[in-house]
């Protein structure tokens, strides 16, 4: 099943799923900032862009553009196969965020310096 | 004569050992929590291990270093500059001061109050374990004599019960009383042992366990949220909270962390909730009695 999905994303990927999409940016930044959906602002800051008071439970995000977006894809959704002891929340494996909500967070994430 | 005297000597010695023996493990905890949040907070030196996510800029100004056992009472406001100094404005006018004297009016008038709690310096005793009852909060025992006397309107959450609470809370405060949680027995041991899992266990869509903001993450931020330790996070209450524009207990607080965490809240009153705060509160045995108080 996981490899499956590990495919999927490839394959989604592969074939150029838009990802410089400023509208896919728009709402993955919406997605990160927003308390009932991401919230990745409660632990994130993020170089270049202007947050509200981001927390510090978690690095400040700089350097994402040089991430594959496959690794980010992972990190977001389920940061444990990297990191098995990440205070960070498994995203995608809990089904918090849908699998074009993770893509839109990917996106806007590219774009972090 | 003199062998009876030694007998009952030793009977007393050996009682010693064993109420000794059921929070041992608990004192280990205590200890070693303390332990680590005390370095954690000695000095701006060895900050950068236990703050990697923290800016430079706050850590060199916004914090103070050097917090120990009693400090932390109050919670982030113990290390958080900015934050003690917004809390010292709020407590220039408590605005707990008319709940507390409501709560010494129901004291003093509703039935049969004053019979279920003679001495109401008793803020540090809760929760207590009762064989046959399991824990039992401050708050559940406030409402079961509410109950028995026939009371409406006595919720474990606030109103009338944080009320009282606030008033046990306050005399406690004024005589000097500490935290002192009492295990004296296997089952009692027991219910703190599956209290102190439940803390440190991930739960919820999030996957957070209390420890990872409060223990681990005491000093950094959720938001702009500077998060208190576990160590004195029962001894002020109930609470004033800003976001409440009220009084509200201990249970109503765990409510909204397991919110937090992305967990249906658990109930009020439940034997999960119960034996989290038995476990939560003896972690700070031996802190002052610091209720009410207020928090954002
Ligand atoms: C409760 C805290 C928390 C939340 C909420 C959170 N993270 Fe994290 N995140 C962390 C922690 C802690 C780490 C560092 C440990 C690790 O890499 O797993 C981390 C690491 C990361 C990294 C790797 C950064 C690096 O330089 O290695 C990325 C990317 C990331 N998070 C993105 C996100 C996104 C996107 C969201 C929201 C959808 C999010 N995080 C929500 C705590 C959090
Ligand atoms: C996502 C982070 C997070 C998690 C997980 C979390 N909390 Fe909290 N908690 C907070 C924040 C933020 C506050 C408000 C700031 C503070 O006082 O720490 C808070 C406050 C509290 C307070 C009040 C402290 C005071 O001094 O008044 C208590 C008690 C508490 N939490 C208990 C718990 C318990 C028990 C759990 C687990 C069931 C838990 N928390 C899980 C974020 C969290």
């Amino acid at each position: 099943m996981k490899r499956l999905l590990t495919f999927a994303t490839i394959a989604a990927f592969a074939s150029g799923v838009a990802y410089a999409d400023t509208d896919l940016v728009k709402e993955g930044e919406k997605i990160f900032k927003t308390k009932k959906i991401g919230n990745c602002i409660a632990c994130h800051a993020a170089n270049g862009v202007k947050l509200d008071g981001p927390g510090s439970l978690g690095p400040k995000l700089q350097g994402l553009s040089a991430w594959p977006e496959q690794a980010l894809y992972d990190k977001v959704y389920d940061p444990y196969t990297t990191n098995p002891i990440s205070a960070m929340p498994p995203f995608g494996k809990n089904g918090v965020l849908s699998d074009h909500q993770i893509k839109a967070v990917v996106a806007f994430l590219k774009t972090i310096k | 004569m003199k062998k009876k005297v030694i007998a009952s000597l030793l009977i007393g010695s050996v009682a010693f050992l064993w109420a000794g023996d059921f929070n041992a493990q608990a004192e280990k905890d205590r200890k070693a929590l303390q332990e680590y949040l005390e370095k954690k907070f000695a000095d701006r030196k060895n900050a950068n291990a236990f703050f990697p996510y923290s800016t430079k800029d706050e850590l060199d100004k916004n914090f103070k270093w050097g917090i120990k056992g009693d400090d932390f009472r109050l919670g982030s406001y113990a290390y958080n500059i900015g934050g003690k100094a917004q809390y010292e404005e709020m407590n220039e006018m408590p605005p707990y001061e008319d709940a507390v004297d409501a709560g010494k009016e129901l004291y003093e008038n509703e039935k049969g109050i004053k019979e279920c709690f003679p001495d109401p310096a008793i803020a540090g005793d809760y929760p207590k374990f009762v064989k046959g009852k399991g824990v039992v909060t401050l708050s559940k025992a406030i409402v079961s004599c509410a109950k028995k006397n026939n009371l409406k309107d006595w919720k474990l959450t606030k109103g009338k019960t944080a009320k009282l609470e606030g008033y046990f809370a306050s005399v406690s405060k004024e005589k000097g009383k500490k935290v002192n949680i009492v295990i004296d027995s296997k089952e009692a041991a027991e219910a703190y042992e599956r209290g102190k899992k439940e803390y440190y266990s991930q739960r919820g869509y999030l996957k957070l366990s209390c420890a990872t903001c409060h223990v681990q993450g005491a000093g950094q931020r959720v938001r702009n949220e500077y998060l208190s330790p576990l160590t004195g996070a029962t001894t002020h209450f109930p609470v004033y909270r800003l976001k409440w524009q009220g009084l509200g207990t201990l249970e109503r607080r765990i409510k909204g962390c397991n919110k937090n965490q992305g967990e249906t809240p658990h109930k009020p009153g439940s034997t999960w909730t119960s034996e989290l705060l038995y476990f939560m509160a003896y972690m700070s045995n031996g802190l002052p009695v610091d209720g009410p108080d207020i928090r954002k």
